[in-house]
């Protein structure tokens, strides 16, 4: 390929065919334009008039430019222009292309993928085998064409989490192993890798083995966003970035689900980067309640996994309601049972305090009840309610527990386990025996792993009653193996039950950090603080939803649980998704950037070349310059038919229409379907198709006749009919179907029986129609019918009448008192009137309020007596002479009362119209 | 035919499937253009519809005019009895003085007619017969005698005279340029020749002087195309007559202009001076202008003539 002034030709020689065109400029301007011809009764008196003048007609100059221009476009066209050649690759060794692939380059992801596309085109060009690596996830290298590897482009995504040291090691192992040269092209993102700093020099050496490494870098920066903190009552946001640039402006969004469960933006603030700042930070003020809606954080102009910030019940402040029994307690403070509660949620919860009765409304998480013996039965209920509802019912024993005779006999709903009288002390100065230390928490309880501190000791407590149950509901036991707290779900809530004091009176568990530990753990406050890996010991969590690479929340699916240490310490990695964890009530949001966490640049070996991305990439022109040449010939027509005096404004309109003609050919969209929007824009009748063509052609004229009827004489004004096709049509846009029966009619498919007997439900009428009312009339019934009778077997039809003399089909527009249609005297059937209540005495119609029959059965062929041609002439034969033509106006008639029936049910019941009807009626 | 589908109304294109059809439809297409010619030269004529053709004068004629005084010198026999028995006095019952005139028309319908040079335009031929039509309406209804020359229609009076004309004006005739039909002359009548006189001049001449020897006296109608007036052309140019017997093929349509007006403006003077000659009239009618100027000035100039002939 030839290159000059950023333009290259695929076919350079081509270009000599230009040294042809001064030639074509003498042929072309010798041709002069053809004669008009002029039609001209009086040309007799132009015979003998010469020419005075002889004039040599030539081609104007500039129809031969534009030629010549439009010639000059096809062959530099052909020639093959392409700009920004990219500039060929010498090597032909095979070609590494690594990708870091990690969250830090999914903001500008389609920009790198179409680097590689190019990279591989180039590849392809120069014939050189290319392997692709991800260092995100690691895999043997494979040398193929670079036709086939574009292919796999497509799978290769980033991943929410950098190359860690054992994805760079084994990336450098499938290095050695692969037994070729080659050379080396990397695209970073941009960031060193964190902790794999000394891994990623040794891939860099071995890569260097086999052959020259270049590196392509990200320009743009990279942001991420770290996990929200609550401090002081607002949420504290930080933001880090890898090279301290410019001043920069971030929006960022607070998103979670609003009341109706949509997920939207909840709050938006700005995260301003001064220049020069590696960080920057954003205080969010926002209510209780739309903090505890708060599911993620994420800056919005930023798609990367690194920019989301996830947030778990650290940001959600519990509201646990504090009830004790004495109420008005002057005694000291310290003594108080709530007192050591208070300080222990103070920092992480909202406190409420009061009665019960009071605070129950309030829906709290979490009620603590401290040394309650006795409920008032209503609240009793009420806090069973709750509990079985998802709250957490805390209680802890006490003097009064003791005392009372709660729960002796029979276990009650608001306690775990049955209590022994007079509960038990240790150690006091009427026991004997020491005060009793806790027992390491057994697997399967919630403090399990928690660790136990010495001076921990338990002087008295409320014993539990043996029971089968008491081994199961123990969650935590005295050295001796006596029950210290005691466990029971009811219904979707837990009541737990610490078989001490809240305060220091009966034992120093209140005093020690165990205790707030073990609430914590019981979800009882939130820590306000990450957990560390030693808090979460002994837990397994399992993932909820966790992050892609573009910072997308996705379901976890089946992914394994992660043991909780490991979610605090670990890397993030194929086995541990950034994304949110659930263990028990619990929920911990795993972030992609810890606190604190800061993005190094990526820094490179001084003798391997780093370059940027390519800005420009090639174009090929060819085409481009091909179509400007049709452009020029199709103006060249129109010149010179200008120039020869061809051009007429009518011949040029007909072109012109004809040019559009072709366009809408060409990009006319497939003629689309009535969509459901349209149907429901405007009522429609509707008819059921049979597959009769004959049946159906007469069904939708006699619908359109009836819709003309409809449209003249009342303020129904339907739109064209519809056929419906019970297995794909939505039958819910139509008010009123009407179906002609067949012989031969199919049987609907279950799924359309379904559809029908939706339908029927909920509100639609079907109008059958078997046609035969001329045949059947006699009692015998016909073909049409028994098909009738087998369709309708799987619907939902009720009872039906024939239509007694006073049903509101014959009063709703027209007062009737048959329905002919082109048959005369067929039976039409409805629902039968639930009840039977008799007529006041001269008044001539029931009172029947409810309900709009459903179906409406009959024979009459009424399709064909409604149906009109295109002109609007009737199109079958009703009767004879004025009689037919009253018969056919009946049948008019009846469908304008079947389809007031329909729209406005039983309004014409209703006992107001009574009078003027019976005025009507002449009675 | 099933009873789900009964007869329908039978359609123009089922009766076209018959076997009379084909001779009826071209019947129906010939007779087609005569009521319009008709209508329109009817409305055409209603607009002039008070012409000079009553003699407003005592005379002979079958129409009352006026009683007069018996005066010396009237025959006894003339005395209308019933209004001299109402007095003394007698009268004298005088009818109105009709005299019918005999108007003779040619239209060309040659092939040079039938040429319009827009399409909103009627043709020439149109506008002639049109014209000539509704002076003919008029002259029967001021109760004259019309008829074409060339012994086709002799002079006749009534409605069905009209009728005929407009029959026979349908009839298209393929030459070229038709020359002024002069045979068959009522000798001192009246003659309308409606043409485009673009043809040969010699046989105007000669229809126009053997026509001035019977004592037969006329108008001349020119009928032109509004672009053989103004001759807008321009550039390589290859002029053909209607029927393309005739060409003129040019490079620079646009030097032609002036030679060609000069050579239309040498015919008319031409035409004038035959006219004065012969003791006819002179018109000109452009096609865009509108029918009734033209009536207008052919009526005008008709009773003209008949006052000069009286």
């Amino acid at each position: 390929m030839s290159e000059s002034f950023g333009i290259g030709f695929a076919a350079p020689w081509l270009l000599l065919a230009l040294l042809a065109l001064p030639v074509l400029w003498f042929l072309l301007r010798a041709i002069p334009p053809a004669p008009k011809r002029q039609l001209f009764p009086a040309v007799t008196l132009l015979l003998g008039l010469g020419d005075k003048e002889t004039q040599v007609h030539r081609t104007p100059w500039w129809l031969l430019l534009l030629r010549l221009l439009a010639l000059a476009a096809v062959i530099v066209g052909l020639a093959g222009p392409v700009l920004n050649p990219s500039s060929p690759q010498a090597s032909t060794k095979p070609l590494l292309l690594v990708i870091d692939a990690s969250w830090a380059g999914a903001a500008h992801w389609a920009e790198k993928r179409k680097q590689l596309q190019l990279l591989m085109k180039d590849a392809a060009r120069a014939n050189r085998p290319v392997a692709l690596m991800s260092l995100t996830e690691p895999r043997p290298l494979q040398f193929q064409p670079a036709d086939a590897q574009v292919r796999l482009l497509a799978g290769v995504l980033p991943r929410p989490w950098q190359p860690s040291h054992q994805m760079l090691t084994t990336a450098a192992r499938h290095v050695t192993e692969a037994n070729q040269a080659f050379d080396t092209l990397w695209l970073s993102d941009g960031l060193a890798f964190a902790g794999a700093t000394e891994t990623r020099a040794d891939l860099i050496a071995a890569l260097l083995t086999r052959g020259t490494i270049e590196v392509v870098e990200d320009q743009h920066g990279v942001v991420g966003l770290m996990p929200a903190v609550f401090e002081d009552g607002a949420i504290l946001l930080q933001a880090t970035r890898a090279t301290p640039g410019a001043a920069r402006e971030h929006p960022l969004h607070a998103l979670g689900l609003d009341p109706g469960g949509q997920e939207r933006v909840l709050a938006t603030a700005t995260l301003q980067f001064e220049a020069g700042a590696k960080t920057a930070t954003v205080r969010l003020s926002l209510p209780t309640e739309l903090r505890a809606r708060v599911s993620r954080f994420s800056l919005a102009d930023v798609r990367s996994a690194g920019a989301v910030a996830l947030s778990d019940a650290r940001l959600r402040r519990r509201d646990v309601a504090l009830i004790s029994s004495q109420a008005g307690n002057e005694g000291l403070a310290l003594l108080s049972p709530l007192h050591y509660l208070r300080e222990a949620l103070a920092p992480s919860a909202n406190l409420l305090e009061g009665r019960l009765a009071d605070l129950l409304p309030a829906k709290p998480d979490v009620i603590v009840l401290a040394d309650v013996a006795h409920l008032p039965a209503d609240q009793e209920e009420a806090l069973v309610d709750w509990v079985t509802d998802g709250g957490l019912l805390l209680r802890f024993a006490g003097p009064r527990l003791a005392a009372s005779d709660t729960a002796r006999d029979a276990e009650e709903p608001l306690m775990p386990v049955r209590l022994r009288i007079g509960g038990r002390s240790i150690g006091g100065a009427m026991s004997w025996g020491d005060p009793k230390a806790l027992a390491p928490f057994a697997e399967g309880s919630p403090f399990f792993k928690l660790e136990i501190p010495e001076e921990v000791t338990v002087r008295s407590q409320v014993a539990a009653q043996p029971d089968p149950e008491l081994a199961n509901r123990v969650i935590a036991e005295l050295a001796d193996g006596t029950p210290l707290v005691t466990r029971k779900e009811l219904g979707q809530g837990q009541v737990v039950l610490f078989h001490v004091t809240a305060n220091a009176e009966w034992s120093s568990l209140p005093l020690s950090g165990l205790f707030i530990k073990m609430l914590e753990r019981l979800a009882v406050s939130s820590a306000t603080k990450a957990p560390d890996a030693t808090d979460l010991a002994g837990t397994v969590w399992q993932p909820i939803e966790v992050l892609d690479g573009f910072g997308h929340l996705r379901d976890a699916g089946t992914q394994p649980g992660v043991a909780g240490p490991a979610l605090i310490e670990a890397a993030s990695g194929p086995d541990l998704w950034p994304g949110v964890y659930q263990s028990g009530k619990r929920r911990l949001a795993r972030n992609v950037l810890p606190d604190g966490a800061e993005l190094q640049p990526a820094v490179w070996p001084p003798d391997i070349p780093v370059r940027a991305f390519e800005a420009s990439p090639e174009r090929p022109l060819g085409g481009a310059l091909l179509s400007a040449a049709l452009v020029l010939m199709a103006l060249d027509v129109a010149a010179s038919l200008l120039v020869s005096g061809l051009w007429s404004r009518s011949k040029a309109a007909k072109g012109a229409a004809a040019l559009a003609v072709a366009m809408i050919f060409f990009h006319s969209p497939p003629a689309p379907a009535q969509t459901a929007a349209e149907l429901a824009a405007e009522l429609r009748l509707g008819h059921v198709l049979t597959g009769d063509s004959s049946v159906d052609a007469t069904a939708a004229a006699g619908l359109r006749g009836l819709s003309d009827v409809l449209r003249n004489r009342t303020s129904v004004e339907p739109a064209a009919p519809v056929g419906v096709n019970l297995d794909r049509d939505e039958l819910a846009l139509f008010s009123i179907l009407y179906w002609p029966m067949t012989a031969q009619q199919p049987m609907p498919s279950a799924e359309a029986y379904g559809r029908l007997n939706t339908y029927l439900a909920n509100g639609g009428m079907i109008f059958f129609d078997t046609r035969d009312a001329d045949l059947s009339g006699t009692g015998r019934a016909s073909p049409a019918a028994r098909r009738l009778q087998q369709i309708a077997l799987s619907l939902d039809i009720p009872p039906l009448e024939t239509v007694p003399r006073d049903h509101v089909l014959t009063r709703t527009f027209y007062l009737l008192q048959d329905f002919p249609g082109r048959h005369l005297r067929g039976m039409v059937w409805v629902e039968a009137a639930a009840s039977e209540p008799g007529a006041t005495e001269g008044v001539p119609f029931r009172q029947l309020n409810d309900g709009v029959t459903p179906v409406v059965i009959g024979g009459n062929d009424w399709a064909s007596a409604w149906a009109v041609d295109a002109s609007g002439a009737p199109m079958y034969p009703v009767g004879r002479g004025y009689g037919g033509e009253r018969q056919r106006e009946l049948a008019r008639r009846f469908g304008v009362n079947l389809v007031m029936h329909v729209l406005t049910g039983n309004y014409k019941s209703d006992q107001v119209h009574v009078p003027a009807l019976l005025d009507r009626l002449g009675q | 035919m099933s009873p789900e589908s009964p007869p329908r109304a039978s359609t123009r294109a089922a009766a076209l499937r018959g076997p009379g059809a084909q001779l009826r439809l071209r019947a129906e297409e010939a007779a087609s253009p005569l009521p319009p010619l008709l209508v329109q030269a009817e409305q055409l004529a209603g607009a002039v519809l008070l012409g000079e053709h009553g003699r407003r004068r005592s005379g002979v004629g079958d129409d009352f005019w006026q009683y007069r005084p018996v005066q010396p010198g009237d025959s006894r026999r003339s005395i209308d009895h019933r209004r001299s028995a109402r007095g003394d006095q007698q009268f004298v019952r005088e009818r109105e003085w009709q005299i019918a005139q005999t108007v003779q028309f040619w239209t060309d319908c040659g092939t040079s007619m039938r040429f319009a040079s827009r399409e909103d335009l009627p043709t020439k031929g149109a506008r002639a017969r049109l014209l000539a039509l509704a002076t003919a309406i008029l002259m029967v209804r001021g109760g004259e005698r019309v008829g074409l020359t060339g012994g086709l229609l002799p002079p006749r009076r009534g409605k069905i005279q009209i009728l005929r004309m407009a029959e026979t004006w349908t009839e298209e005739q393929d030459t070229p340029y038709a020359p002024p039909e002069h045979r068959a002359l009522v000798p001192h009548a009246r003659a309308l020749f409606i043409s485009d006189f673009l043809g040969p001049m010699e046989e105007l001449e000669t229809a126009l002087t053997k026509s001035a020897d019977r004592g037969v006296r006329g108008i001349l109608l020119q009928v032109l195309d509004p672009i053989e007036e103004a001759f807008p052309f321009a550039g390589r140019t290859r002029f053909e007559s209607v029927t393309g017997a005739l060409a003129h093929e040019t490079l620079k349509a646009r030097a032609l202009r002036d030679r060609y007006l000069d050579r239309l403006a040498d015919r008319r003077d031409a035409m004038d001076h035959l006219c004065r000659q012969t003791g006819w009239q002179l018109g000109l009618h452009h096609t865009d202008q509108s029918a009734q100027a033209g009536l207008l000035w052919l009526h005008g100039a008709l009773g003209r003539s008949a006052v000069q002939s009286s």
